[in-house]
């Protein structure tokens, strides 16, 4: 991958103006308010990198890995600059200057091999169902997670001893008269860590006359992959699943992930495949990808029966970044919100700001991660609500998280979740 | 002094977390939104972080012993070069020092600290029904200390004029490290004619007499209710007329914006879904005030535009409002677009003229961009004659850049022969210096008296303004 070739690089970089205006949304910069953490300044970094001015180090690396990719900026850009992928493609570009073992061990090989990632899931769960933290570190696992390893076990220690994918067949039959062959794209998150939400996923969908398969050879999206400097593995990565997917004749492909969704979106492959040979067959994949709360509310038009048990609970909703700022949507989830009899939705301050997870920013920077999780928290609470709901299994994690920090003793669920159990009450 | 020495000078002075020492740091401060630096970013030689008087202080009494260059930074916002040190030195970020120190509302006043933002400071201040009038277009990230350094305006002015009226005293860290208050020690008054106006003088004055630490400003009450006129022009000469012709009617909006045809242009291909009427000029006026007198002012404007508009429409329901402002508050954005290979620079981008030369002006903006083959979009506050010039082009091609060049060149002269300025609202910073001489011929002479009695070991921010 030539960095000076990809097209942001090539046609966004001169469209900066510095005029300041990705300082005010910033959520990192809010927090620091020093120039080296503002878009703009990631920007002109990115720049000082093309033209030569300064090396591909380590030290160029921290500062533009300071960005939580929340794509704020972006979605606020007056002269439409993707800051996000600059970032990224410089990260990738530093990255190949300056390999690191560790990073290698977990990118290029366990988070690259779905079998592998859950075993050893399941060994951090075990370790930690039996007090055990010493064992999953001497395992070498948690030792290779980015960032700090205390963070990293503190944000991690309610891991599910089942993932998704052995809780839940490959094909899931419709059980009423099937309207739509539906690929649900497991995503790494969702499988290891909330694995309840594609359970319930595949309960709702099936109930709506889809059926499901979650094919058995897919891999990660490659997300995680863009952000810690390893674009070419995020390629291989989606190249892999746009020739597992393209292989089925699916109507839709549906994810309860937020980041998947992102990362499998026309926007992301452009992206990634701009003019090479694949780009063809990774647009006619993304044209087929929809977020689960769209695909219920655009597509299937789900309408609920009113029960007279159903329970008055109060709701409110964060929108995950990869949602709202890359794919901006917003609207889907608070409409399946409002269509589930009982929920009353309350909106919290600035939904839409990043709650700090953005996958492993939170261990990389925890500190940071924290600062920005409690201003979230602050106005989640302040709701008054019994359950905390979002589309994206990094922000359910790092809210879950939140939430015990705050000792807020309420849920933190997929809306899917909710829409399962009012068909099972 | 040797930079190393400096780098550790500072640190001892303020602490290790408010000062940036590291070479790669300090690149984040060699830029501002000037196309200058965007060609030639000159980093500084240490960036520090002052949260108190006393901070500035210590940093200004060492940089006047040792001779170091000082220049003060709010969010580096600006368009002139005015924060950068181009002559080396210490970048003064006075922008992390954001707090609201008093909200007088009983002498409706308040009292911020410089790197509060300005719409901040509005959020707030609407709270007790007060606002802080004037409204730059980066409202959202400008700093209030930047607005007094560069007696900053906006969409407004018209109404509102620029910072400098609300300013009722200042204080200021001087050049040698002293500290006065002006406007009175110990005044809460608004009005003050007790002594030389050394309020009036910093104002505006861009950093090169000292630094403010600390800003006594007046605030007004809160209009209750906001209206929206567009009128549609085919001959580009009617609009200033109408213009005119609103304020011979007793009509003072809160702004009134241009739009010619090639910012109208710019918005419907950047956003065709706001339809904007294909036109030779669009006029937008904004009145505030009482719910009463708004409607009565709205169809005065209707009538008296109407005269001279293929239409004008009204609006007062807030998504109507929106709907209409909106081809101007994306303007700057589509600015940015006209080109997929280019970009709108930020270069002669602030020239003043008298209202009844703004058409003149725009046409002769336009023949000059057709001379030397750039593309240009234009815009601006026509009810004070301010017009915003936006050259577009690739900044990564010598060719194009040395055209621009010459280009903004000319515009600044322009400016003059039209019996203006080469900046309403902007400042002059490191980029407009050279005009000095002919805009104000022998008053330099007597800005520079002034700045040598402040400023004698000439160390606050040279290189700006004359």
């Amino acid at each position: 991958m030539d960095f000076k070739k990809l097209p942001p690089v090539q046609e966004q970089l001169m469209k900066c103006v510095r005029c300041g205006k990705c300082r005010s949304v910033c959520p990192v910069f809010a927090e620091v308010g020093i120039e080296t953490t503002a878009p703009r300044g990631h920007v002109f970094m990115v720049q000082m990198l093309r033209d030569g001015k300064v090396e591909p180090t380590n030290e160029v690396y921290e500062r533009l890995g300071q960005c939580l990719l929340c794509e704020t900026c972006s979605i606020n850009c007056p002269s439409g600059i993707d800051v996000h992928e600059l970032n990224a493609a410089a990260r990738s570009y530093i990255y190949d200057n300056n390999p690191s073992v560790g990073k290698e061990l977990l990118f290029e090989t366990l988070w690259t091999k779905p079998a592998m990632l859950r075993s050893s899931a399941r060994v951090m769960s075990a370790a930690q169902k039996l007090g055990l933290q010493s064992l999953a570190r001497k395992t070498g696992l948690t030792k290779i997670l980015p960032g700090d390893l205390k963070e990293a076990e503190q944000m991690m220690d309610n891991i599910p001893s089942k993932s998704a994918r052995s809780r839940l067949s490959e094909i899931n039959l419709a059980r009423e008269e099937k309207k739509y062959t539906v690929g649900y794209f497991l995503g790494c998150g969702t499988d290891l860590f909330s694995p309840n939400v594609a359970v319930a996923a595949v309960d709702v969908l099936t109930r709506n006359g889809c059926e499901v398969i979650i094919p058995k050879d897919m891999k990660c999206c490659g997300l995680p992959h863009i952000a810690n400097g390893k674009i070419e593995t995020a390629q291989k990565l989606a190249a892999h699943n746009i020739k597992v997917l393209n292989a089925y004749d699916f109507d839709y492909i549906v994810t309860d992930c937020a980041s998947c969704s992102s990362a499998l979106s026309r926007k992301n492959m452009e992206f990634l495949f701009a003019g090479l040979k694949i780009e063809d067959a990774a647009l006619a994949l993304s044209e087929k990808v929809l977020d689960l709360t769209v695909f219920l509310i655009d597509v299937l038009d789900i309408r609920l029966p009113q029960k007279k048990t159903a329970e008055k609970i109060r709701v409110t909703y964060h929108d995950p970044c990869h949602l709202a700022n890359a794919q901006l949507i917003k609207d889907h989830p608070r409409e399946l919100l409002r269509r589930i009899p009982g929920i009353q939705l309350a909106e919290m301050k600035a939904p839409n700001t990043c709650c700090g997870g953005s996958g492993t920013y939170s261990t990389t920077h925890y500190e940071m991660s924290m600062k920005i999780l409690d201003k979230k928290m602050d106005n989640a609470m302040e709701t008054g609500a019994k359950i905390l709901t979002t589309c994206c299994p990094s922000c359910i994690m790092q809210l879950s998280y939140g939430c015990k920090r705050h000792n807020w003793d309420v849920q933190v669920l997929h809306p899917v979740e909710l829409l399962s159990r009012y068909y099972q009450s | 002094m040797d930079t190393s020495q400096l780098k550790q000078e500072l640190v001892q002075l303020l602490g290790k977390d408010k000062v940036l020492t590291q070479d790669l740091d300090l690149m984040y401060y060699s830029y501002d939104s000037s196309f200058l630096t965007k060609l030639e970013p000159a980093p500084p030689n240490a960036v520090v972080f002052p949260k108190s008087t006393q901070d500035v202080q210590k940093v200004v009494e060492f940089a006047y012993q040792n001779r170091i260059n000082i220049v003060p930074r709010g969010a580096g916002t600006g368009e002139t070069g005015g924060c950068i040190a181009v002559q080396g030195g210490i970048v003064m970020d006075l922008s992390t020092w954001n707090e609201i120190i008093e909200i007088d509302v009983k002498n409706m006043q308040v009292i911020v600290s410089p790197g509060v933002i300005h719409a901040e400071l509005n959020n707030e201040l609407a709270k007790y029904n007060l606002f802080f009038p004037p409204d730059p277009g980066s409202s959202m990230m400008c700093t209030v200390g930047g607005m007094v350094a560069n007696n900053a305006s906006g969409l407004r002015a018209v109404k509102y004029w620029a910072t400098e009226p609300y300013i009722l005293g200042l204080e200021v860290v001087m050049p040698n490290g002293d500290v006065i208050i002006t406007g009175g020690m110990k005044a809460r008054c608004i009005k003050n004619v007790s002594g030389i106006n050394l309020t009036k003088l910093m104002v505006g004055s861009e950093g090169i007499l000292g630094i403010v630490t600390r800003i006594r400003l007046r605030c007004f009450p809160k209009p209750k209710a906001r209206g929206i006129a567009m009128a549609v022009f085919d001959n580009l000469d009617d609009a200033p007329a109408v213009v005119m012709d609103v304020y011979q009617a007793g009509i003072l909006p809160s702004g009134i914006e241009i739009l010619d045809s090639s910012a109208i242009k710019a918005v419907n291909d950047f956003k065709p879904q706001i339809k904007l009427p294909d036109a030779e000029a669009i006029l937008l006026f904004e009145v505030d005030g009482n719910p009463p007198s708004v409607e009565y002012e709205g169809q005065v404007i209707q009538e008296v535009a109407g005269r001279k508009a293929r239409t004008v429409e009204w609006a007062t329901e807030p998504k109507r409002m929106a709907e209409l402002w909106e081809g101007r508050s994306v303007t700057a954005a589509a600015s940015a677009r006209v080109r997929p290979d280019g970009s709108r620079i930020f270069a002669g981008e602030d020239i003043s003229v008298p209202i009844s030369r703004v058409a003149d002006t725009l046409r002769a903006l336009r023949d000059l961009a057709d001379q030397h083959g750039i593309q240009i979009v234009n815009y601006g506050h026509i009810g004070d004659g301010n017009v915003h010039t936006a050259p577009v082009i690739n900044p990564e091609i010598p060719q194009e850049v040395e055209k621009v060049i010459k280009f903004v060149d000319e515009v600044h002269l322009l400016a003059i022969e039209m019996n203006g300025s080469t900046t309403g609202e902007h400042g002059v910073g490191a980029v407009r210096r050279a005009y000095a001489e002919l805009e104000h011929g022998k008053a330099v002479e007597y800005m520079r008296k002034i700045k040598e009695s402040f400023d004698p070991a000439g160390i606050m921010n040279p290189g700006k303004v004359f």
